[in-house]
């Protein structure tokens, strides 16, 4: 069974996103394939230079790094999210796809599921 | 600067409804302060370079986005509660 | 003993304040399991702070403390028998309260 893990919500104003984030993993865990794909506002998890100190939080960009490392298959970009929020691919994260959100792309997964 | 007639407090990213209505409501004499992920909007829009916008710092610094705005727009916490204290109203949006 | 202060901890003896670590607490904690600390677990503890430092998470579940563990040292340490031996109980628990870091979120 493949996962995809859908998170549309920006970063560090709600806590969904790192749930989703601790699904993921948690699925990688048990060896189940599972990609995650940021879309809408979600795009902004990937912009590099993040520093959430003073927001009392853990970087999200940090965290992320270390989905490769415990077997997330892959952390894929909406282009179109990219565009809008101006991020190009030097602005993301390294290991980061940029895809088009649709159906050819949900089509190849088993289960798909929204953050939040 | 004068003090601000409406102080507008956005913590809603672009794509929120509220985001909008926000930017409708935004008169003359008002300004806007962007807070949480309100300031993804600094990514977004070309009329929020203007010098009645600002964007609060450790916001920005989280979401690595402190060099997408100009630093006379980039506001503490404490300059936060100077220009609600200083303004006429508020609105949390 | 120790002429270091052990630092304050939770009710799960993890420390409040990561920055009050140090060799000799680890040494300490350690004991209170019953672990004499050997190159083998240093060698694991070096790497879990480094870990930490890097990510800013400790691995969340048992199962992702031997990924990372084998990701970074292979097969021969990266499995549960040998992180079971080194740490006892449950390994990702026990190996970060001597490292010095949070709590791994999923273990229970």
């Amino acid at each position: 069974m493949r996962a995809l893990i859908i998170i549309d919500q920006p970063p560090y104003g709600s806590w969904e996103g790192r749930e989703a984030l601790d699904m993921a993993l948690s699925l990688a865990a048990f060896d189940q394939p599972v990609a995650l794909l940021f879309c809408g506002a979600g795009v902004n998890w990937l912009r590099k230079g993040q520093d959430a100190g003073k927001v009392q939080q853990k970087s999200i960009e940090r965290n992320l790094a270390a989905a490769p490392i415990f077997g997330v298959e892959a952390l894929l970009a909406d282009a179109g999210a990219c565009d809008q929020y101006g991020l190009a691919e030097a602005d993301l994260l390294d290991d980061v796809c940029i895809t088009d959100f649709g159906t050819e792309l949900t089509g190849g997964f088993d289960h798909v599921a929204f953050a939040g | 600067m004068t003090p601000l007639k409406t102080l507008h407090i956005l913590n809603k990213p672009p794509d929120h409804s509220r985001y909008r209505l926000c930017l409708c409501a935004i008169g003359p004499e008002d300004g806007l302060l962007l807070t949480e992920n309100g300031v993804l909007a600094v990514t977004w829009l070309a009329d929020i370079n203007s010098e009645r916008c600002f964007a609060l710092a450790p916001d920005l610094e989280a979401r690595g986005l402190s060099p997408q705005i100009s630093s006379e727009q980039i506001v503490s916490f404490e300059d936060m509660v100077d220009m609600a204290a200083t303004a006429e109203h508020v609105i949390s949006w | 003993m120790t002429d270091i202060p052990m630092p304050e901890r939770n009710n799960e003896g993890f420390l409040q304040i990561a920055e009050q670590w140090h060799p000799k607490v680890a040494e300490v904690i350690a004991a209170e399991d019953g672990i004499e600390l050997t190159d083998n677990h240093w060698e694991i503890i070096g790497f879990l702070r480094e870990f930490y430092k890097q990510y800013e998470l400790s691995p969340p579940s048992n199962r992702l403390f031997v990924k990372a563990v084998k990701e970074a040292f292979g097969e021969e340490k990266g499995n549960s028998i040998y992180l079971m031996q080194l740490f006892p109980g449950t390994p990702a628990k026990t190996a970060c309260r001597i490292a010095g870091l949070p709590r791994p979120t999923n273990c229970l």
